[in-house]
Parts: structure tokens; C-alpha cells; sequence
């Protein structure tokens, strides 16, 4: 893609500069880079964080303005993730609400709905946590069984989630269930708004590898909520949880995938400090560890063009970008263990874990959630290059 | 030994740890402690000898015997076999191969028994796996020596009852030739054990700092009883444990490999048994395979080490491939459990934070490179290869 900046555009990316200049100040610099989507630490000086880019207007850009967005184009946003990552500024916290189900919500929301939630995102008042994998439908998410019946004014839910994503900071979540048992898998599912402050919600942590408890488990029993709570129309809710390859999906993969630049300068750096780099091998692995993540920058900035509309199929792109980000992270992982040599054994109170280790657990989840290596491979080989499917047993 | 002996020996200990101890993993990782009762019966089933002679009370087994019945042990958590590793391997064959007769007859029993436990003081803060950046030292005194230093990362030292403490005598010597070992008891004024650390996995194994401040010990602590013999000690007693870690790995790639095929054959995607598809089969088959060359190569290695036609090269390939293995098994393991691979409370997710500190100690696997390529180079050299 062509990153040569008009002068409206140099001068769009000097103001993002100087905004982060003059507020990642005190506080919030201390925490520089600190916070992901797994790791809640320094949560509250993090939301306060989000409360300043908030303040002034500077969280999803993209949105229309009558949301609290500033309507901004493609290359606005590109060059706001790009000086977001040059700043080093905290990971957000309200990223689940703003980043994945905002631009759900603007592409299939009624109005009534968007205008009650939107603001209240963009405003980081409230928080929403993802409820769509089930103890028996994970990267099969079609066989989900929570279901939502119909009575009177509203559904009521009975089920089970698991893997909720940031579930126990949510207010609200946003739930795939099944509202006709009866029709195809894919075309009996609804995605619903649904209230946690109710009795017919439970929801409870469970530990993940790192010890931290950002996903959980949540039970439904005869819980309710409006029964206009349904984005989309009834019974489409598998098309909007696919949903459109929303820019904000794409911006927000070009922001992980240039943090993973800044993880391995701060590898580098260990395996400075450690000595490692005396060796060999060890410098072959950094120096692989710095191709793949520079591949995965670019892999970002395609992905930008083709949300453009200047490349391939964005949903092609995406998972080819997964694919190769997931499994290169992992590798990296194990890099980053070799760099910090027999330290890496040790972790701290209440199993506290240090950036580099933090990269090696965390990364083993990537190559499962949203679509395992093993589906997404299956998926690119018999849909898009159209080679024979699988042959099934029955 | 005799074969049905050694089969009943094994069958014993599979049972035990089949039946006892595996359903005990899931608390021993939450309270970082091994019960009581287990220890006991590792005690009366003669574990902490089985590597040690039959002359100094122990089970006797060679390094062959050995391996099969690590492979029972590596079947559970890795902080059982850590109870009484230690007694059977680095620490009790410092004794082994590096004592007087004297010092065997007299202490080589408390250890086999468990009466004893002992640690293996080699690693430092700043000399891990490479023994030459060593800064321990000891200095004569009259008929004693005094010692100075800092040990790292040294397993059972918290329970231990005695350290084999490696410290330069002749700091102007290379390491091959100015180091000797010690055995000091913990109990000597001037030693301190540090708090437990805290590991990413393998908990209920114990490890910490032992600190030696001005520590003095008579020179009948000096293993062997003989100056600078302790570099040549340590390796040996390093090439028999790395045979022994390599039997560990492949013990828990068996049961990764286990829980990963249970795991395929009971998940269902849609209406399909994952353990069909053909992309969790190749998975399988990977662990599956990787297993079974380790094992292999374990067996393999163990025989010439008993020979002594191997005692270097084989040890250092064994456990790098092995200890390499099962990482790939158990990051494997992982992916087939999917979700539930990742969270707290499922076996293999213990597992692969276990199965990380194989590459590491014993000699990391950077180094068991090193090793495997000098010997390569140097067995050239002897037939005018180079």
C-alpha cells in the first residue's frame, strides 16, 4: 500500500503525535505498554487511559459522528494504530465493546440499539463480554445449544458459555443462541443483548495457563433480557457474528501485530542482558523472530489496502494473516523462553509472569481461539483453493 | 537383576503410580507439596535407591533398568520423580562415582533408604550450564576447608539434609583440574537455604539458593578425598542424569500422548469425533511417532552407557531429543484439547508448563548441542579427519 502522506494526512498524523506527547504523561506513561486482551494489570489506571482518548474524541476514529465517532477515513485510522504503536501507549481495556462488537452492532443494529449502546462504548461507561464458544461448541461454533424462547416481551435464556472473553468486568454480553431448534444449525442462531446484573446469570472465572482469569464460564438459567435485544434479525445471528471484515478488525490486527515488534526489541534486549546473544542459534532465532513479526507488519498494512478495496478478498487475507501470526508468535515464544535461559523457570507472587513469559503462554492460545491453525488451514485449502473436502465417515 | 524381578518391580511402581499418585496431581499443583503418606510409600518401595548398588543398600539397577523404570515414574507429575531424582542421580552418584569406599559404605545407605536427602550444588547465578565461570571457592584451613559462594536453582535443598557443594580449591587451575566437591550437611553453621522458588510449572518440586558463608568442613568431606577431581566427577554424574531426565520426557510424552488420543476419541465437532479428522490424526501421529524414537534412542543410549561405549555423546542426544520431544508432544497435546487445553485443572495444560524445564536443566539444550557436536569433532579428529 502507498504510505506516502498527503499534506492533509501529515498534518492528521502531527496532531496524533502531539496529542499523545502531551497526555501520555505521568501515570499513564508509567504504564507504557503495559495491559492485552488476557492481561488485565494496572486495570483501572488503563480504564482511565481509555477515559482520556475518550475525552477527546480519540476511540473508533472510524465511527460516525453522531455515535461519538470522528468519522474517519481508512488512512486516518491506519496512521492512528501506527502512532498508537510508535507511542507505546497502554493496551485499552474497553477494546471488546469498541473493537468487536461496536462495528457489529453500526453494521447490524437497529437504530434503537445503537444509539442506546454506542455512546456508552465510545464513552467507556460500559463493558461487554463475548459469549459465543459452549463447553460443546468451540472452533464448531454452529453446534451451539444455549437456547432463548420467546415470552412475552422477552427471551429468556437458559445455557452454558465458556471461554467468555473479559466476562467478568462485563455489563452486558453479547450471546449466539439458538432461537429455532428446528431449522438448519447455522440458521436457528440469534445474537442477543443480554444484562449480567440478573439472578438468572452466573458467571464465574475459570484459570487460564498464565493463572489469570480473563475468561469465564457463564451459566444461563431462565435468564432475560428485551425481545428487542437482537442485533440483526431474528435467526440470522450466525451472518452477523461472521459479520463483515469491519475496518476496526482490521486496524486492530495491525495494532497486535506491531506490538509483537515491540516484543521482540524487548527480546533483543533480554538476550542482551542474559548473554544469550553470544550465540549463535540464539541470534538466528531473534533475527527470525524480527522477519516474522516485519512480515506480519506488512501482512497489516495489505490487509488496510484490501479493506480499501485494493487487494484480495479481506476474509481470505485475514485468515491467511492469522494462520501465519499465530504460529510465528508461538515460535517467538519459545525464543523469548531461550533468551531469558533458566530464569524463565521462575515466576512471582501469585504466579506473576514477566512480558517474556507472558508472550510464551499467551501465544500458545493463538493458534486455538478463533478458528484453530487446523480449521482455518481446512477452511483456505477447500474453500478458497477449492481442493477436495475432507472425506467423512458417515 | 533378573527379568521377572525387574518386571515386578515395574509393575509395581506402575501400579502405585498409576493408582495413587495420578489422582493426586491435580492437588499437588495447587499446593505445591507432595502428602506425606506418598513419600512414605516411595520410601518402602526402595525409590530413592533403585539407581544406587545393591552393596549400599540400594535397588542396584543399571542405567538400562533405569530408564524403564523412569519411564513408569515420568507418567505423573514430574515432582514425584523429584522426591527422591536427586538421592538417585546427580547428587548420589556424585558419591558414586567420585567416594572413597569409606564414604560410599558409610552414606551411600542413608540415601537409598531416604533416611537422607541430597542435593547436587553445581549451578550458580552466573554459571549454569558451562561449570568454567564458577565463583565458589574453598580454601584450606589446617585440616579443614572453608567454603564461600552461592549455589542456584538447587532442587530438594529445602528438605535436604546434605549438598554436594562444588567449589574451586585451585582458582589458577582450569575448571577440569581446580575444582573439588563437598559434601556439607545443611545443618553447618554458615549455610542458608533460600526461600523456594517459585517455578512456572512442576510445583510440589522444591527448589531454592543455597547460600555458604565461611562454611567449614573437615577434609574427609572432600569427596574422593582428592583435590580438583570434582569437574570430572560432575560430568559423570551429569551424563548418567541426562540419561535419566531423557527417560522422564519420554515417560510424560507417553501419557501426553494418552490424554491427547483419549481426548480425540471422546470430543465431538458437530457429529464427528475429532479423533476422524484427519488434520488431529496427523497430530496424533506426530506425538505418537516422536515418542517412540525417543524411547528408542533412550534405550538405545542407556545400553552403551552401561557398556561404557557411550558416555558422553548418547547421554547428551538422548536428552536433548527427548526433552525436545516432549515439548513438541505436549504442545501438541494442547492444540488437540483446544480451549480446554489452555485452562487450569486439565492435565495436559499442567503438563506443558511442566514439561518447559526439561530443555534446561541437566544441561540446557544449547548446550547438549555443544556437547554432541565436540564429540563429533573430536571423533574426526582421532581418525585424521581433520
Amino acid at each position: 500500500m502507498d504510505l506516502t502522506l498527503t499534506p492533509e494526512l501529515t498534518e492528521f498524523r502531527d496532531e496524533v503525535r502531539t496529542w499523545f506527547d502531551e497526555h501520555l504523561v505521568g501515570e499513564f506513561a508509567e504504564i507504557a505498554g503495559q495491559g492485552f486482551s488476557w492481561d488485565d494489570s494496572f486495570w483501572d489506571t488503563r480504564i482511565a487511559w481509555d477515559k482520556e482518548l475518550a475525552a477527546d474524541n480519540w476511540l473508533c476514529i472510524g465511527w460516525p459522528k453522531e455515535y461519538g465517532g470522528r468519522a474517519a477515513s481508512v488512512d486516518e485510522q491506519l496512521i492512528f494504530q501506527l502512532e498508537y504503536a510508535r507511542s507505546n501507549a497502554p493496551y485499552r481495556g474497553s477494546v471488546q465493546g469498541q473493537d468487536l462488537l461496536g462495528p457489529t452492532l453500526l453494521a447490524y443494529g437497529s437504530d434503537e440499539i445503537k444509539q442506546r449502546f454506542l455512546p456508552r462504548i465510545i464513552a467507556v461507561d460500559e463493558f461487554w463480554g463475548q459469549g459465543f464458544s459452549e463447553p460443546g461448541a468451540g472452533s464448531d461454533l454452529a453446534g451451539l445449544r444455549t437456547k432463548a424462547v420467546r415470552e412475552g416481551d422477552e427471551w429468556v435464556i437458559d445455557g452454558q458459555k465458556v471461554w467468555t472473553s473479559a466476562g467478568a468486568r462485563a455489563d452486558w454480553l453479547y450471546v449466539l443462541c439458538r432461537t429455532d431448534p428446528d431449522a438448519p444449525r447455522h440458521r436457528g442462531i440469534s445474537m442477543l443483548l443480554i444484562p449480567v446484573d440478573q439472578p438468572g446469570v452466573d458467571i464465574r472465572p475459570i484459570r487460564n495457563m498464565l493463572g489469570g482469569a480473563e475468561f469465564c464460564e457463564v451459566f444461563f438459567t431462565g435468564a432475560r433480557t428485551a425481545v428487542d435485544m437482537v442485533v440483526g434479525d431474528v435467526n440470522a445471528g450466525w451472518g452477523v457474528a461472521m459479520g463483515a471484515l469491519g475496518t476496526e478488525r482490521g486496524t486492530t490486527l495491525l495494532a497486535e501485530h506491531l506490538r509483537i515488534a515491540g516484543e521482540v526489541r524487548q527480546m533483543i534486549g533480554e538476550a542482551r542482558s542474559t548473554g544469550a546473544s553470544k550465540r549463535a542459534v540464539m541470534r538466528a532465532d531473534l533475527a527470525q523472530a524480527w522477519a516474522d513479526a516485519k512480515v506480519m507488519e506488512w501482512n497489516g498494512l495489505r490487509l488496510m489496502s484490501a479493506i480499501k478495496g485494493l487487494g484480495p478478498d479481506p476474509d481470505v487475507h485475514a485468515s491467511i494473516s492469522k494462520v501465519f501470526a499465530s504460529e510465528s508468535h508461538r515460535r517467538m515464544g519459545e525464543a523469548a523462553m531461550r533468551a531469558e535461559g533458566a530464569r524463565s523457570e521462575l515466576v512471582g507472587e501469585e504466579y506473576g509472569l514477566d512480558r517474556l513469559q507472558q508472550i510464551f503462554m499467551s501465544s500458545r492460545a493463538e493458534t486455538i481461539y478463533g478458528g484453530t491453525s487446523q480449521i482455518q488451514l481446512n477452511v483456505l485449502a477447500e474453500r478458497t483453493l477449492g481442493l477436495p473436502r475432507e472425506p467423512r465417515r458417515d | 537383576m533378573q527379568h521377572s524381578e525387574l518386571e515386578e518391580i515395574l509393575d509395581g511402581v506402575r501400579r502405585f503410580v498409576r493408582q495413587e499418585v495420578v489422582p493426586l496431581e491435580g492437588q499437588i499443583d495447587e499446593d505445591d507439596e507432595i502428602p506425606t503418606a506418598i513419600i512414605e510409600q516411595a520410601k518402602a518401595m526402595g525409590l530413592y535407591g533403585f539407581a544406587i548398588p545393591e552393596e549400599y543398600g540400594g535397588l542396584g539397577l543399571s542405567t538400562y533398568e533405569e530408564a524403564q523404570l523412569v519411564f513408569e515414574l515420568g507418567w505423573t507429575t514430574p515432582s514425584f520423580r523429584s522426591l527422591f531424582g536427586t538421592n538417585n542421580g546427580i547428587a548420589g552418584h556424585t558419591l558414586l562415582e567420585g567416594g572413597t569406599e569409606a564414604q560410599k559404605k558409610t552414606y551411600l545407605p542413608k540415601l537409598a533408604s531416604g533416611e537422607w536427602v541430597a542435593s547436587f550444588g553445581l549451578t550458580e547465578p552466573d554459571a549454569g550450564s558451562d561449570p568454567a565461570t564458577m565463583t565458589t571457592k574453598a580454601v584450606r584451613d589446617g585440616d579443614d576447608w572453608i567454603i564461600d559462594g552461592a549455589k542456584r536453582y538447587i532442587t530438594n535443598s529445602p528438605v535436604a539434609d546434605v549438598v554436594m557443594v562444588f567449589a574451586r580449591t585451585s582458582p589458577d587451575k582450569p575448571p577440569a583440574e581446580g575444582v573439588s566437591v563437598f559434601m556439607v550437611p545443611t545443618s553447618s553453621p554458615g549455610l542458608s537455604i533460600g526461600p523456594k522458588d517459585k517455578k512456572m510449572g512442576q510445583a510440589g518440586a522444591w527448589s531454592a539458593d543455597v547460600v555458604l558463608e565461611g562454611v567449614r568442613v573437615p577434609h574427609s568431606a572432600m569427596i574422593g578425598e582428592q583435590e580438583g577431581a570434582g569437574y570430572v566427577t560432575a560430568m559423570r554424574s551429569l551424563a548418567h542424569g541426562r540419561v535419566h531426565i531423557a527417560a522422564l520426557c519420554v515417560g510424560m510424552a507417553q501419557r501426553l500422548v494418552e490424554e491427547t488420543l483419549q481426548f480425540a476419541l471422546e470430543r465431538k465437532a458437530g457429529d464427528t469425533y475429532i479423533a476422524d479428522f484427519q488434520l488431529i490424526q496427523a497430530l496424533m501421529a506426530d506425538s505418537q511417532t516422536d515418542t517412540m524414537a525417543a524411547r528408542a534412542l533412550v534405550l538405545d543410549v542407556a545400553q552403551k552407557f552401561d557398556a561404557g561405549t557411550d558416555t558422553k555423546m548418547g547421554p547428551a542426544a538422548a536428552k536433548y531429543f527427548a526433552s525436545e520431544a516432549v515439548g513438541r508432544v505436549a504442545d501438541r497435546a494442547v492444540q488437540v484439547h483446544g480451549g480446554a487445553g489452555y485452562m487450569r485443572g486439565v492435565a495436559v495444560e499442567r503438563f506443558y508448563r511442566d514439561a518447559r524445564l526439561f530443555r534446561i536443566y541437566e544441561g540446557t539444550s544449547q548446550i547438549q548441542q555443544l556437547v554432541i557436536a565436540r564429540q563429533m569433532i573430536r571423533s574426526a579428529g582421532n581418525t585424521g579427519g581433520r
